[in-house]
């Protein structure tokens, strides 16, 4: 049994280690900026840190929140929604989707027209991919029905991916941007990627008083009826937002696995089962998560984020496939 | 006032125009051979399926008139099996049947007690066993307090004390004015009904009280079976 103090310590504590890692993420780069010179930068008395934090290092920060709770709400809800603590936007294909919606845009070279043919791109891939799930799934989401159908999605997905690659070969910098969605990464982040990413604030607050009736539906969907839950909205909703917030973060910071995954799962760990809990906690763990994978990886020399969430959350996934066998 | 009436309700390939009427304040049981039609027809009866060209009625009201919170506060359905993926206590999940009611954890200590689930109240429901989880389900019907319940072989994974408890319990609900439809494989038990509901291959075949109902035709028929009265054992709660 967990200590009862942990459930109400949970939620300063998480907002602690955030401000602490993104302090520690704004300070760290080629020049160190300590705690009072990035005070003195952010309110303007020192210029060079002024222009090193408001230029580089902010928007990064600020992408790597956003990306990062937009992913641990999605896997969450994704997890309540199969009712399997191992689906999750990377495995069940919806990551996939989103990437392989904003590379078509790249590769047929309509992505320069505006800022939001991307992240629209990417919404659509992603809507595709959950569609296909959720189809597949309607026979009972056993574990190894939603894993196979999330294999089959990420290697066809993979595959327009691949073609983009291969055959629109237009220019250099053309397939740099393509290999960056394969990658995940925050590098060169903007308050262009800010903006078009913080459409997940909006999603969270609409997430919110989903918590709840999460709980029901998480134990079984007639149950839930039963109980007086309008089950297909809430479905439709949680499929809507999760879907949309997966693609966000896809389109500003390509394909970053696991995130989805290991947030939920540790935190319910700590915690327990109930969504009011993990709805706010999912959504601070994961930001807490990607900001702290990109700080690791750029202290290891300038390893991207998608491979660090890789490195940490795949070996992670496969002790819990173990432990569930 | 019938507190539940299906009227001509089919499902293809798993009801064929099935009416049912229960009276306020009465224990039915239904009976059936596996595949006959019953998991479906409680689910019918709780609101769950589509209804088809039928129409369904709780006290009266058209089921399609009555909003998904109402709904939860006048029926409560307990399914013949759940799997419990997430660790839930079992308090918890039985605080579940006030989710109707906005949550207010009413009775909650009650159905617990009332369940002999006390001792397990703050285990999670993915570790418990079968008759266990069977409980739980059985508590949060129970703490709903609606005045329709419809169980689904309650009994199912119950151990004999266990079983007879909650027999005994839905016979305190009826006394109470509550309706209750339930799922029986034990023909043996039908003497504590009122009536009973016979479903065959998707029709209701017959209904009534039991000893009307459960004729050695009817079990031969239905059942494929025969059926010879000898002294046997007899149990009773101690």
């Amino acid at each position: 049994m967990r200590p009862p103090w942990v459930k109400g310590a949970a939620l300063p504590a998480a907002l602690g280690l955030l401000v602490l890692v993104a302090v520690a993420s704004l300070g760290a780069g080629e020049m160190h900026l300590g705690p009072a010179r990035i005070w003195d930068g952010l309110t303007g008395h020192d210029t060079l840190a002024a222009v090193i934090l408001w230029q580089i290092r902010l928007p990064r920060v600020a992408v790597a929140i956003l990306v990062g709770a937009a992913l641990g709400a999605s896997g969450l809800v994704m997890q309540a929604y199969f009712r399997n603590s191992l689906a999750s936007p990377g495995l069940l294909g919806v990551s996939s989707g989103g990437a392989a919606g904003a590379v078509v845009t790249i590769g047929a070279g309509w992505a320069s027209g505006s800022i939001l043919v991307m992240p629209t791109a990417a919404i659509a891939g992603a809507f595709l991919a959950t569609g296909a799930v959720v189809v597949l799934a309607r026979r009972g989401a056993s574990t190894e029905r939603l894993l196979l159908a999330g294999v089959a999605l990420n290697a066809m997905l993979g595959g327009v991916t691949s073609y983009v690659l291969s055959n629109f070969t237009i220019s250099y910098e053309r397939n740099t941007q393509v290999v960056f969605w394969l990658l995940g990464g925050l590098e060169d982040r903007s308050w262009e990627h800010v903006a078009i990413a913080s459409a997940v604030i909006p999603c969270a607050v609409l997430l919110w008083p989903l918590g709840r009736p999460m709980d029901l539906l998480s134990l079984g969907a007639p149950e839930a009826q039963s109980l007086g839950v309008d089950v297909r909205r809430l479905r439709l909703w949680l499929i809507v937002l999760s879907t949309v917030m997966t693609a966000l973060a896809t389109a500003v910071a390509g394909t970053v696995g696991f995130v989805g995954l290991v947030v939920p799962h540790v935190l319910r760990l700590l915690v327990g089962p109930e969504h009011r809990r993990l709805v706010p906690l999912s959504l601070i763990g994961g930001a807490v998560f990607v900001l702290s994978c990109d700080l690791l990886g750029r202290a290891a020399g300038g390893l991207r984020l998608g491979v660090v969430t890789a490195l940490v959350g795949g070996p992670y996934f496969l002790w819990l496939l173990r432990r569930q066998a | 006032m019938n507190a539940l009436e299906i009227v001509n309700v089919s499902l293809p390939g798993r009801l064929h125009a099935v009416d049912l009427r229960l009276k306020q304040g009465t224990l039915v049981g239904l009976i059936g051979p596996n595949g006959s039609g019953k998991s479906t027809l409680l689910q019918v009866a709780a609101g769950l399926l589509p209804t088809g060209e039928g129409s369904l009625s709780w006290q009266g009201r058209d089921f399609k008139g009555i909003g998904f919170a109402e709904r939860g506060r006048m029926t409560a359905w307990v399914p013949q099996e759940a799997r419990f993926e997430f660790g839930f206590s079992v308090r918890s999940v039985i605080g579940q049947g006030r989710y109707a009611h906005g949550d207010d954890g009413r009775g909650i200590e009650a159905v617990l007690e009332r369940l002999d689930l006390q001792d397990l109240a703050l285990r999670p429901v993915n570790q418990l066993s079968g008759g266990e989880r069977q409980r739980v389900l059985i508590a949060r019907a129970l703490a709903t307090e609606a005045p329709l319940q419809l169980w689904d072989e309650p009994l199912a994974a119950l151990d004999v004390r266990h079983a007879l408890e909650v027999l005994m319990l839905a016979n305190e609900l009826k006394d109470a004015g509550s309706t209750l439809l339930l799922s029986l494989h034990d023909l043996r038990l039908a003497h504590c009904l009122d009536s009973v509901a016979v479903m065959h291959a998707g029709r209701l075949r017959a209904f009534g009280p039991p000893a009307e109902v459960l004729t050695p035709e009817l079990l031969r028929e239905v059942f494929g079976v025969r059926a010879r009265t000898a002294p046997g054992l007899l149990l009773e709660l101690s």
